[in-house]
């Protein structure tokens, strides 16, 4: 009699629990963060004495209204899925790389070097070139994964400091070694063989759109699927569980660090073998970082990273034209990406704290 | 006779399920009121109902003879109501008297009046013997003083009615005397006390009336003195519990584990286990007994490889394991049932299956070519839920949702289901009520029965001499003794447990 009443009991609670299912939580929460960003950008517009409406409308025109914005967007979102996809590997490991940037100048810089210096048949030298970016990439975060995995070193700490050596790196090799003659500060341009494809006439869009969703796809179906992918998320929910079951910890932080890295690296290829087809000083300002906001505000997940990223990707786009038709500059991006960021860290608090809370609820 | 607490008709539902129902609850003034029940009664529900953290669907409550509408825990405070959550909330990065009067500071001109605060806490720690330092850090306290700092919270927030949920779940058996002291020293003052448990001995020790709530309803309210605990047992499980001592031999058979010579260091890098040899054979129990912190945590971790022995050898199965990593050793042959079970032995926000697949991730039948089974995995948690009477939805449960019994099945229903020929286990009832113990019992002695080498490791001395075929008593990191539980006493146990054989021995030398 006792069992059965209680059977039911475990099943209704089962149920009460399973109403609302996590993902929309997590989209809730997301759509929350980007809706007050947004909010506080317009106040911050109207400080300057624009229409918050005008300003907004313009962005999402310049963003969507035509085939060619829609492009840039896509364009734009390329890099920073594919940084955020970097950043999702770490953060699903309970790692944090924030070093996506300087790994994506690097990778930028060895394709570019690869593109320029050699000449390969076509696909080879394209494959090769992305390559050099993905070992470039890796080789970036070596030194902060060695020493997290073997000291415990903080690897948020030295992962930044990588970013400001491998900008002013890859700008020194640029300006002094591999000046184009005549030209900017920029190398001379990548054999055709090395360029990515382009996907329309009309945009530098390119076949890096679908690494980058290959990619976050791909992520998504390891971490499900396979035992190194469950090995990895164990570690990020509960190292201490992970430990305890056997994961070779040490061994996979390194792992896990290097292939971010290795990813953050192909991410900058990607950008000059596609984009530039040549490496130029601040040719990726900020991509780095934005994925690894994307991924934040997908709380690690690669598919809803992919959402994220096209929404930044839309915003960079449409800055551009915001800029041009109205006096909001572009830095109101920037703006709106520290609101976004703010809403995320106060979410997470919320959510150890209603976790916290839902514990309780349902332990009776 | 004035009651602080009167809970009348008292019924709270979650959706379909309901929680409390048409409980009454009421608890003199200056009594210790003990309410106690299964994982699962209500108790908590209740509590949190009366602590304006939940709001009843139905029924009334008065505090002192008022009726209240506690809408909120700020109401319950300015009634003079205070709670101890079984769970401490403080930062461990401030000083006791930061904590208590974290956003109710005593300021100065602005500033935070730290000799003030110190002074209030010391002030209050006297009057109510609770010896705790104000101007320490919380991380620097043991489990036992950050609950007082805990109770001193709610006594300087003004509390008259202090209600504790679980306090001795996690405290050696020498800190819950001290609480309970405490205890009797605040209703010495007039203030109630309601305390939540489910350790009978402390319940008949320490409480003047018991309510013993079953599935939600009340139960009975009686006079601790007019029960005995098989009749408060009844109360709670609806059925006579057997907590006879199992049978018990000599174990014939070859040793799976053996410890040679083991030394380790704890993390600030003393030494922690000295000399440690011994060996557990298949088909035998071999319980270790000690208060808590006397080198347990560390022999098992230890011998799971989650920390290296500075000296000495372990074989297990014919391994020599000292120097592997968890893999290894668990490849070797060990199941090991963590003593914190929350921050080691599951992934709490994961489902049961996925707690289910740790460790076999890469292991056929759960895994094949790198690639997770899940249908496989799904049907093997469908099984193990059946198996173990794990009282969850299914298998898709996310662990957190469970209650504390339940969560302990998972972890032994993973680990004993991989048929090792070593099974650590440690602390398997800690925090687990009474009708989830009897189960947990039955299935070590089960995997006893199937030749199974296990080695025991717990702090409630009943549990020991109920499983164990050997028990092995430490202390300050030693092996102080072996005793037979067939002729041992509960005083000769404590005896060793104190050290006083050891310091009576070395007096000798």
């Amino acid at each position: 009699m006792t069992t059965s009443a209680d059977e039911t009991r475990a099943k209704t609670r089962g149920l009460a629990a399973a109403r609302l299912p996590a993902w929309t939580e997590g989209l809730l929460g997301q759509l929350l963060a980007i809706g007050l960003s947004l909010a506080g950008g317009a106040v911050i517009i109207l400080l300057i004495g624009e229409n918050p409406l005008h300003v907004f409308g313009t962005l999402l025109r310049g963003a969507f209204g035509s085939s060619e914005r829609i492009a840039g967007s896509l364009l734009q979102a390329t890099p920073i899925i594919i940084c955020g996809v970097a950043a999702c590997i770490a953060l699903r490991g309970g790692l944090f790389n924030i070093g996506v940037e300087g790994q994506l100048y690097v990778g930028g810089f060895a394709a570019a070097w690869v593109g320029f210096s050699f000449s390969l048949p076509p696909v080879i030298h394209l494959l090769v070139a992305m390559a050099a970016a993905v070992v470039a990439g890796g080789l970036w975060v070596l030194i902060p994964a060695f020493f997290r995995a073997r000291y415990g070193t903080n690897e948020v700490v030295s992962t930044i400091l990588g970013n400001y050596v491998a900008v002013l790196f890859t700008s020194y090799l640029t300006i002094s070694v591999f000046k184009r003659p005549g030209g900017w500060s920029e190398t001379d341009p990548i054999a055709i063989t090395a360029r990515l494809p382009q996907l329309v006439e009309y945009s530098r869009l390119n076949a890096g759109l679908f690494i980058g969703i290959v990619l976050a796809v791909g992520l998504q179906l390891f971490l499900k699927h396979t035992g190194a992918g469950y090995s990895m998320s164990a570690m990020g929910s509960n190292l201490k569980f992970a430990e305890y079951g056997g994961v070779r910890i040490r061994r996979n932080i390194f792992l896990i660090l290097m292939v971010s890295g290795a990813v953050g690296g192909l991410a900058g290829g990607v950008e000059t073998l596609g984009v530039h087809h040549r490496f130029m000083e601040g040719f990726a300002p900020g991509f780095g970082f934005d994925g690894v906001i994307a991924a934040l505000l997908a709380n690690g997940s690669p598919i809803g990273m992919i959402g994220t990223a096209l929404f930044f990707g839309a915003l960079r786009a449409g800055s551009l034209l915001m800029e041009v038709e109205t006096n909001a500059s572009r830095e109101i991006i920037t703006v709106i990406q520290a609101f976004i960021i703010l809403c995320v860290s106060a979410q997470i608090l919320v959510r150890r704290r209603t976790g916290q809370r839902g514990e309780r609820r349902w332990r009776f | 006779m004035t009651y602080a607490i009167e809970m009348q008709g008292v019924t709270k539902r979650f959706g379909p399920l309901t929680a409390n129902s048409n409980v009454a609850f009421s608890v003199g003034t200056g009594e210790i009121h003990a309410l106690v029940g299964e994982n699962g009664a209500g108790k908590t529900t209740l509590m949190n109902v009366l602590f304006g953290l939940h709001q009843p669907d139905e029924g009334t409550i008065r505090i002192n003879g008022e009726t209240v509408v506690m809408d909120s825990p700020r109401t319950a405070i300015a009634r003079g109501l205070g709670m101890v959550h079984q769970h401490f909330k403080l930062v461990p990065s401030l000083t006791v008297a930061e904590n208590i009067f974290l956003g109710m500071e005593i300021t100065r001109n602005g500033l935070i009046d730290h000799k003030a605060q110190s002074a209030k806490v010391r002030e209050l720690s006297e009057a109510f013997g609770l010896h705790v330092d104000p101007d320490r850090r919380v991380s620097e306290l043991s489990v036992g003083i950050e609950q007082r700092v805990e109770i001193l919270k709610v006594l300087a927030r003004g509390a008259s009615i202090v209600i504790l949920d679980e306090p001795t779940a996690v405290l050696t058996p020498q800190e819950s005397r001290d609480l309970f002291r405490i205890l009797r020293g605040f209703t010495q003052k007039g203030m109630t006390v309601v305390f939540i448990s489910h350790h009978l001995s402390e319940v008949m020790e320490v409480s003047d009336m018991v309510t013993v709530l079953r599935d939600g309803k009340v139960v009975g309210t009686k006079a601790t003195k007019a029960l005995s605990e098989d009749e408060l047992v009844r109360m709670m499980v609806g059925r006579d519990v057997n907590f006879a001592r199992r049978a018990r031999r000599r174990s014939e058979g070859s040793p799976v584990l053996t410890l040679r010579e083991i030394c380790a260091r704890d993390d600030r890098g003393l030494p922690t286990l000295r000399d440690i040899s011994f060996e557990v054979r298949s088909g035998e129990i071999v319980g270790i007994v000690g208060v808590d912190g006397n080198g347990q945590t560390e022999l098992a971790e230890v011998i799971s490889g989650l920390r290296r022995p500075s000296f000495g050898e372990i074989v297990l199965a014919g391994q020599s394991v000292q120097a592997a990593d968890p893999l290894t050793i668990r490849e070797a042959g060990l199941a090991h049932v963590p003593g914190d079970r929350l921050r080691r032995g599951v992934d709490a926000s994961a489902s049961i299956a996925s707690n289910i697949l740790m460790g076999r991730q890469h292991k056929a039948p759960f895994a094949a070519r790198g690639l997770i089974r899940w249908p496989y995995v799904r049907e093997q948690a469908g099984k193990l839920i059946r198996q173990f009477d794990i009282r969850a939805s299914g298998h898709k449960a996310v662990v957190k949702t469970l209650s504390g019994g339940n969560m302990q099945k998972v972890v032994l229903a993973r680990e004993f289901s991989q048929q090792t020929p070593f099974l650590l286990v440690d602390q398997p009832t800690r925090g687990v009520d009474i009708g989830a113990m009897e189960g947990i019992h039955d299935e070590i002695m089960r995997q006893r029965a199937s030749g199974a080498a296990i080695l025991l490791i717990s702090v409630q001395l009943d549990e020991i001499l109920t499983l164990a075929d050997r028990i092995l008593v430490m202390f300050a990191g030693r092996i102080a003794g072996e005793l037979d539980p067939e002729k041992t006493t509960e005083d000769e146990i404590g005896f060793l447990m104190a050290g006083r054989a050891a310091a009576e021995a070395k007096a000798a030398s």
